[in-house]
C-alpha cells in the first residue's frame, strides 16, 4: 500500500515536473538570452579611442605638439606606436615624434604643410593612431588649421599612411566620444521599446479578437499584454532619462520624441484607469478593448510621424543619422537583437503570469 | 445610415439646447469667466500666452461642452435610440453637432480674447483652417470618449481622465500652427502640420467609425 501510494506520488511528481517544463523552454530561453545579454553588454570592453586632444587650433606651417589623451589604449606597453593627421584620403601626414607619457596620455608633434587644397576656410585634420595591441582609431575634427599669409616653410603632404594599420581581434564595443560607456544602454533602452512595441501589439490583437468573438479570455490576455508594455514603456523612460543626463546632461528634455513618448505612455496610462474606473466585467472588457484600439491609433502619429517632422536629439530624427551603419556595428548587434528576444519573452511570460492570475481569481470568486 | 434620421437627432439636440438655456449659457459663461479672470492676471496678455490661453480654455470648456451634452441622455433614452436608430446614424449626427457646438463656443472664446486682449492672428486663413480641423478632430475624441464613459456611474471624471491624453497630439499641433499664423514662429512648412491634422483626424474617425457598432451594444 504504501509503495503503491510512493510510487503514485512519484508518478505525479514527474507529471508535474513535465507540466513545469513542458512549452516552457522560451521563459528559459528568455532568461539566459538576458543573462547574456546582462553579463555580456556589461563585461565586454570599449575599444580604444581618443577622448581629448589639445591644442585643437593650428595655423598652416605651425609645429604643433598634440597631447593625445587616450581611453583603453596601451600607449606605453604597447608597441608600433604610429600617429597621423589626415585631411582626406590623399592629404595624410605623418608625425615627426611621438612621446607617450603613460598607457592614456601621449604627446605627437607634427610639423604642418603651408599649401592646403582648399584655404578660403578653416579645415579640420581627423587623428588617426594606431599600435599593435589596439589597433588603428581615429578622433575626427581633433585639430583645426586656420591659414595665414606670411611665408612660411613646411613639408609636403604625403598622399597614403604608408603602412599597414594593425588590426585588434578582440570583441569590443565601438567607442564613441559623447557615449563613451554608455554605449551599452543600447541592449535596454533601445531594446525596451522594441519590446514594449511587440507586447502592445499582441494586446492590439487580443482586444481586436475580443471585440470580434466576445470571448472574455482575449480580454484578460489584452489586458495582461498592455499592462506588461506600460510597464517596458516606463522602464524605456527612465533607462533613457539616465541616458540623457549623461549625454545630453539633462534627465528631460524638449526633445520632441520623449514629450511624444510621454503623451503616449499618458494616454495608456489612462487605460489602466478605465480598467478600474468600470465595475461591469463585460462592459469594463468592451470599453477597454476600445480604447485600446483606439489609444493605438492615436499612438501612431505621435511616435512615428510627429518626431519624423521636427528636429530631435534621437538618432534617425532630423537630420540625425537612423539607428545601424556607424551607430549600430556588428559587436553591439550581437547583443542588441538577443536583447529585444529576451525582453520580449520575458514580457510575455509576465503578461502569462498575469493571465494566469487573473483566472485563478475569477475561479476563486466563482466557487465562493 | 439614414440621412433623414440623422438629421432629425441634429435637430433634436439642437432643440433641446435652445430650450436649456441655462446649460448653454453655463458652458459659455464658463469661457467668459476664465477669459476676463486671465486678463485680469495678466493685465497685458502677450501674443505667446494668446496663443496658448485659446487653446487651454478651448480644451477645457470644450470637454464640459460634451460631458454635458452625454450626460443629460438618460439611460431609458439610449436604450429607446438603440430601438430607434442604427449606430453610425446616431454617432454621425453626434459627430456633427458636437463639431457645430465647439466651433460656436470657440468662436465665442475668440470673441472674448479679442476683446480683453486683441486678435493677433496675421495668416487668417491658416489660423481658420487648422482651427476647425483641431476643432474637429477634438469633436471626435471627445465624441467617442464619451460614449464610452456615458453611462458609468462617475462618466465625467472618468471622461476627463481618458479624453485629454488622447487630444494631446491634435492641441499640440494646433498651438505650432497658430503659434506660425500669429507670427510666433516663422515656418515655411506649416501646411505639412496641417495635411498632419487632417490626417490625425481621418486615422481618428476611422477608428471610431469601426469601433462604435461594437462599444454601442453595451
Amino acid at each position: 500500500m504504501e509503495i503503491v501510494t510512493k510510487k503514485h506520488r512519484l508518478i505525479q511528481a514527474t507529471r508535474s515536473m513535465n507540466t513545469h517544463v513542458k512549452g516552457k523552454w522560451w521563459k528559459l530561453a528568455g532568461v539566459v538570452l538576458f543573462l547574456y545579454v546582462l553579463i555580456g553588454g556589461m563585461t565586454v570592453p570599449l575599444s580604444p579611442g581618443i577622448s581629448s586632444v589639445t591644442p585643437s587650433t593650428a595655423v598652416n606651417g605651425d609645429t604643433v605638439k598634440l597631447n593625445a589623451i587616450g581611453y583603453n589604449t596601451h600607449f606605453l606597453s604597447s608597441t608600433g606606436l604610429g600617429g597621423w593627421l589626415k585631411l582626406d584620403s590623399s592629404h595624410i601626414l605623418e608625425a615627426t615624434t611621438i612621446k607617450p607619457t603613460s598607457e592614456t596620455e601621449a604627446e605627437f608633434t607634427f610639423v604642418l604643410p603651408v599649401s592646403f587644397p582648399d584655404t578660403s576656410r578653416i579645415q579640420p585634420l581627423t587623428l588617426i593612431v594606431d599600435n599593435a595591441t589596439d589597433g588603428g582609431f581615429v578622433q575626427p575634427n581633433a585639430l583645426f588649421v586656420s591659414f595665414t599669409d606670411i611665408a612660411r616653410s613646411g613639408p609636403p603632404w604625403q598622399s597614403e599612411i604608408g603602412k599597414q594599420l594593425h588590426e585588434a581581434d578582440a570583441l569590443r564595443f565601438p567607442y564613441r566620444n559623447i557615449l563613451n560607456e554608455t554605449v551599452r544602454n543600447t541592449f535596454f533602452h533601445i531594446a525596451l521599446w522594441f519590446a514594449m512595441f511587440l507586447l502592445l501589439l499582441a494586446g492590439l490583437f487580443h482586444a481586436v479578437k475580443y471585440l470580434k468573438t466576445g470571448f472574455p479570455e482575449h480580454d484578460n490576455k489584452s489586458a495582461a499584454y498592455h499592462k506588461v508594455a506600460i510597464l517596458f514603456g516606463v522602464l524605456g523612460i527612465v533607462t533613457g532619462s539616465v541616458w540623457a543626463k549623461f549625454t545630453w546632461n539633462t534627465f528631460w528634455t524638449t526633445d520632441v520624441k520623449l514629450n511624444m513618448t510621454a503623451v503616449a505612455m499618458l494616454i495608456y496610462l489612462a487605460y489602466l484607469v478605465l480598467r478600474n474606473a468600470v465595475s461591469d466585467t463585460d462592459k469594463r472588457a468592451k470599453t477597454s478593448a476600445a480604447y485600446s484600439i483606439f489609444a493605438f491609433v492615436a499612438l501612431i502619429p505621435l511616435v512615428f510621424v510627429i518626431p519624423r517632422l521636427t528636429d530631435s536629439l534621437h538618432p534617425g530624427n532630423g537630420g540625425n543619422p537612423a539607428l545601424g551603419g556607424e551607430d549600430l556595428d556588428n559587436t553591439l548587434r550581437l547583443f542588441f537583437y538577443p536583447s529585444i528576444l529576451a525582453l520580449t519573452l520575458m514580457g510575455n511570460w509576465m503578461a502569462n503570469l498575469l493571465i494566469r492570475y487573473e483566472r485563478v481569481k475569477e475561479k476563486i470568486w466563482y466557487h465562493s | 445610415m439614414q440621412y433623414v434620421k440623422a438629421f432629425h437627432i441634429l435637430q433634436k439636440e439642437l432643440a433641446i439646447e435652445f430650450r436649456q438655456k441655462f446649460a448653454v449659457g453655463g458652458v459659455f459663461l464658463f469661457a467668459a469667466t476664465i477669459v476676463f479672470l486671465l486678463f485680469k492676471t495678466f493685465n497685458n496678455i502677450q501674443t505667446r500666452d494668446w496663443v496658448l490661453l485659446i487653446w487651454t480654455i478651448m480644451l477645457f470648456s470644450g470637454l464640459n461642452a460634451t460631458i454635458k451634452s452625454f450626460l443629460q441622455e438618460k439611460k431609458e433614452t439610449w436604450l429607446y435610440y438603440y430601438t430607434l436608430f442604427d449606430p453610425l446614424t446616431l454617432l454621425v449626427s453626434k459627430l456633427i453637432y458636437n463639431t457645430f457646438f465647439l466651433c460656436i463656443l470657440f468662436a465665442l472664446i475668440l470673441c472674448c480674447m479679442t476683446v480683453f486682449s486683441g486678435f493677433p492672428v496675421r495668416d487668417l486663413p491658416l489660423f481658420m483652417l487648422s482651427s476647425f480641423l483641431g476643432i474637429l478632430g477634438l469633436a471626435i475624441v471627445f465624441t467617442f470618449v464619451s460614449i464610452l464613459a456615458a453611462s458609468e456611474n462617475g462618466g465625467a471624471t472618468l471622461m476627463a481622465i481618458l479624453a485629454l491624453p488622447l487630444t494631446l497630439p491634435t492641441v499640440l499641433l494646433l498651438i505650432k500652427t497658430t503659434s506660425v499664423s500669429v507670427g510666433l514662429l516663422a515656418d515655411s512648412a506649416v501646411y505639412d502640420d496641417v495635411w498632419l491634422l487632417g490626417g490625425i483626424n481621418c486615422l481618428l474617425l476611422g477608428t471610431i467609425l469601426v469601433l462604435f457598432p461594437f462599444v454601442w451594444r453595451s
